[in-house]
């Protein structure tokens, strides 16, 4: 009697795949780095400190103040700055863009000025924003706004461009004006690009943010990691640089999810009727 | 009619400019409510330019600062080109690369390519390849996710029709591949080359000796304000300069990928 | 309504494309006219013409003998691609010439209850256009148009992007619609047996620069209105009558 045992290689789909090499592969980099610092020396600890050292560091950051507040004083410091920016961008940008697509004369006569704001990169603002506030909120501010402001105007434009001619028809079909055209058709249908350009302005923000800290500032993540470089305290370095790139990600995606809750009716425009 | 609502935009905006430039040096001008401290004036500024064409200005020239900032801005660029290409290639091609080596580039992603600064300011010191490395990680993402995504733009479906109608793999390689995944390659090196130069700018601000950033940046704080607005002008305008370039390098290398905007 | 000597042309003197050739339709109270042509023929523009939308290069739209004016609910249109308000509900979308008319909240919600009977469309309401099938989306087009009593009804190919068989219930809800009501109505449409089935009189147009070929009287208690296309098709007069329309369109569609 003979009996034949099949066995069957474990079939795992790709996307596990990909998580395990994906997982494995950053796990390799921790160890090769714990090994390089900690365990062989390899790397001078001033140049490149353990992950033990980073970790150490953070809960340090946590309790002791450094450069003037604890590490939770300089990431709520940033957040208000990066707000307080971002903020104005969009509530100035949402109607600009708008403009720009509704009233074709606003955006010929606007434009010579956008255009040339738009060329010249948020940080070559920051020597003009020094003379002007000083070292203060108002300078990272404006850092924040000058790098918002343009992509959610150019996707408020879009947004507002692209709603079918046909429902503009049919609202002046139905008797709405001009204005209550724009209010009850073109938003709705233009607010799923307005968002994502909002989206975009709220990470471009976040990035300028941290820069303008570096540059000239007296508090924030960005400030931080200049007072590690300053103070040789590379591990301080890494604690900001981490937090930024933690905290960077999580505004995103507060964002992202947050669009399903502001626009229900996204999933329904990409099946729209007809069109 | 499209075409001449068009022009008339354009004519309504030359206008605009100059009444803005016009409003500018009235605002700006002497016993005005503008003081030179704060925004100097039209005039001002273009003497001043002139000016720095033939006596320097904290070590060299306009043109000395130009090629400085333009010099960094390609050396890195271009870096990041050839790191990422094949990189990204290579990605899209083998799946087990591309699962080891794009959970990396996600964790470096949200890290604001400045914020490197201070560390290659602790690990170089502050000469040329400080800058050369942030600008290098700035470019690195677009050129290594876009040379991915252009590789898989090329539809299977393309292939087999080349290779129904005869060609060979060499052929397939260059008429159908190349041409097909060229178009987002240069989409890519354009963004690249935007990035690089937003954060040079920056990076000069931090640690430099020569370029843009860093007049700009002295010039503010020795009060200095219409060198200030040269150097920005300066930094729009070679900015704009490089984006069509890029545009050029795009029509000439991918015409076929620049669709017409509905009615602008 | 009468569309007077309506010349439209696209773009400039020596380059714009002649859509509509001096076109003259007049059409009397209740009674329901189709026009049918050749594609590109210039029907639409027509259409668009008389609701307002395009302003004619030379002559004039009038509406019991005073000039038109701009586009409003008088002159209510049915979109081929249904046009419908994608983030309002049907409801919403029902009541919007409503709201812009600023009627009474209490009336609209009766025209809106008294309209939503009428069409079938009570149980969809709340619904969303992107959950509707295209039938219903254009019966909420219909309702939408119908719910502001219009001086007369315009309809675009309504049911061009439909499939067959809900065209053919639709015709037939039409049909039972214009019957029971009376609306004047000027249909656009390329189909000839549709023209006959649904039309009082049917306007046939040449090909590009579109002008009035010939006009066709049809029975207006033709035998055949009663039941649906299918039915029609089995009616000698409606058989007749169709050969004889689409000779002409045929004419135009081969012609040099």
């Amino acid at each position: 009697m003979t009996q034949t045992w099949v066995v069957e290689p474990a079939h795992w789909s790709a996307k596990t795949q990909a998580t395990l090499y994906g997982a494995a592969s950053l796990l390799g980099l921790l160890f090769l780095w714990i090994a390089a610092t900690s365990i062989f020396g390899w790397i001078d600890p001033r140049v490149l400190p353990s992950p033990f050292e980073i970790a150490l560091r953070f809960a340090d950051l946590l309790v002791d103040p450094f450069g003037g507040a604890t590490l939770l004083g300089h990431v709520l410091g940033s957040l208000k700055r990066w707000g307080l920016g971002v903020v104005t961008a969009a509530i100035l940008g949402v109607p600009v863009g708008v403009l720009f697509a509704w009233a074709p004369l606003f955006r010929a006569v606007v434009n010579p000025v956008f255009e040339i704001l738009r060329y010249i990169p948020p940080f070559a603002w920051v020597p003009i924003a020094i003379l002007w506030f000083g070292a203060s909120t108002m300078t990272q501010a404006m850092v924040v706004f000058i790098a918002a402001f343009p992509a959610i105007v150019i996707n408020s434009q879009l947004g507002v461009q692209q709603v079918e001619k046909i429902l503009l028809d049919a609202a002046r079909v139905y008797g709405a004006g001009s204005l209550r055209t724009l209010r009850r058709v073109v938003m709705p249908v233009a607010a799923p690009t307005i968002y994502t350009g909002i989206r975009i302005a709220v990470s471009n923000g976040w990035m300028a943010l941290v820069g303008a800290e570096l540059i000239v500032g007296k508090n924030g993540l960005g400030f931080l990691i200049s007072q590690g470089q300053n103070n040789d305290s590379v591990s301080t370095i890494f604690v900001g640089i981490i937090s930024i790139g933690i905290l960077g990600l999580l505004i995103d995606t507060i964002v992202q999810r947050s669009e399903k809750i502001l626009l229900p009716w996204r999933g329904r425009l990409d099946q729209a009727g007809g069109i | 009619m499209r075409r001449s609502m068009v022009s008339r935009a354009f004519l309504i905006s030359l206008v605009a400019g100059v009444g803005w430039v016009l409003l500018w040096a009235w605002l700006t001008r002497a016993g005005g409510p503008v003081p030179k401290l704060f925004f100097p004036s039209p005039e001002e500024v273009f003497d001043r330019f002139l000016k720095m064409w033939t006596r320097p200005y904290l070590g060299s020239t306009l043109l000395g600062h130009i090629s400085s900032s333009l010099s960094i801005v390609l050396a890195g660029w271009v870096l990041a080109g050839i790191v990422g290409v094949p990189l990204g290639i290579a990605m899209a091609w083998w799946r087990k690369l591309k699962w080891i080596a794009f959970p990396v580039f996600q964790l470096i992603r949200p890290v604001p390519p400045l914020a490197w600064i201070p560390l290659t300011l602790v690990w170089m010191g502050i000469g040329d390849a400080a800058r050369i490395t942030v600008v290098f990680i700035a470019a690195l993402v677009p050129w290594m996710m876009n040379s991915m995504q252009s590789v898989y733009s090329v539809d299977k479906l393309l292939i087999d029709a080349g290779r129904t109608l005869g060609a060979n793999d060499r052929q397939i390689l260059s008429r159908v591949v190349c041409r097909t995944a060229l178009p987002t390659l240069v989409a890519g090196a354009r963004i690249a080359l935007g990035n690089a130069w937003t954060t040079l700018i920056a990076a000069e601000l931090l640690a430099a000796t020569a370029g843009l950033g860093y007049v700009a940046l002295n010039a503010s704080r020795m009060l200095d304000t219409d060198v200030l607005l040269v150097a920005m002008l300066l930094i729009g305008i070679l900015g704009a300069l490089l984006s069509i370039m890029m545009q050029l390098a795009t029509r000439f290398l991918a015409p076929w990928s620049i669709r017409q905007s509905r009615g602008q | 309504m009468e569309l007077r000597n309506i010349t439209k042309r696209f773009g400039n003197e020596n380059d714009g494309v002649l859509a509509v050739d001096d076109c003259t339709i007049e059409v009397q109270k209740g009674e329901f006219i189709c026009v049918v042509g050749p594609s590109g023929c210039g029907k639409s523009t027509l259409l668009t013409v008389a609701a307002g939308l395009e302003r004619p290069t030379r002559g004039e739209v009038v509406v019991e003998g005073k000039p038109a004016g701009p586009p409003g609910p008088k002159r209510c249109v049915v979109f081929q691609k249904f046009a419908l308000f994608p983030s309002e509900t049907v409801a919403q979308n029902i009541k919007f010439g409503l709201q812009m008319a600023r009627v009474d909240v209490v009336e609209q919600e009766r025209l809106l209850r008294e309209q939503l009977e009428i069409m079938g469309l009570e149980q969809f309401r709340n619904a969303y256009p992107s959950e509707l099938s295209g039938g219903m989306q254009q019966r909420v087009a219909i309702a939408r148009a119908l719910v502001m009593r219009p001086d007369i009804l315009l309809m675009d190919e309504p049911f061009g992007a439909l499939d067959a068989q809900t065209r053919t219930i639709l015709q037939e809800e039409i049909q039972r619609l214009h019957r029971e009501q009376q609306y004047t109505v000027m249909f656009i449409t390329h189909s000839v047996e549709e023209a006959v089935y649904l039309g009082d009189r049917v306007i046939v147009m040449t090909r590009r620069p579109g002008r009035i070929k010939e006009e066709i009287v049809l029975s207006r208690d033709a035998a055949w209105k009663q039941g649906d296309i299918e039915a029609a098709a089995e009616h000698s007069d409606f058989i007749e009558a169709r050969r004889k329309i689409w000779a002409l369109v045929r004419e135009e569609i081969v012609a040099r």
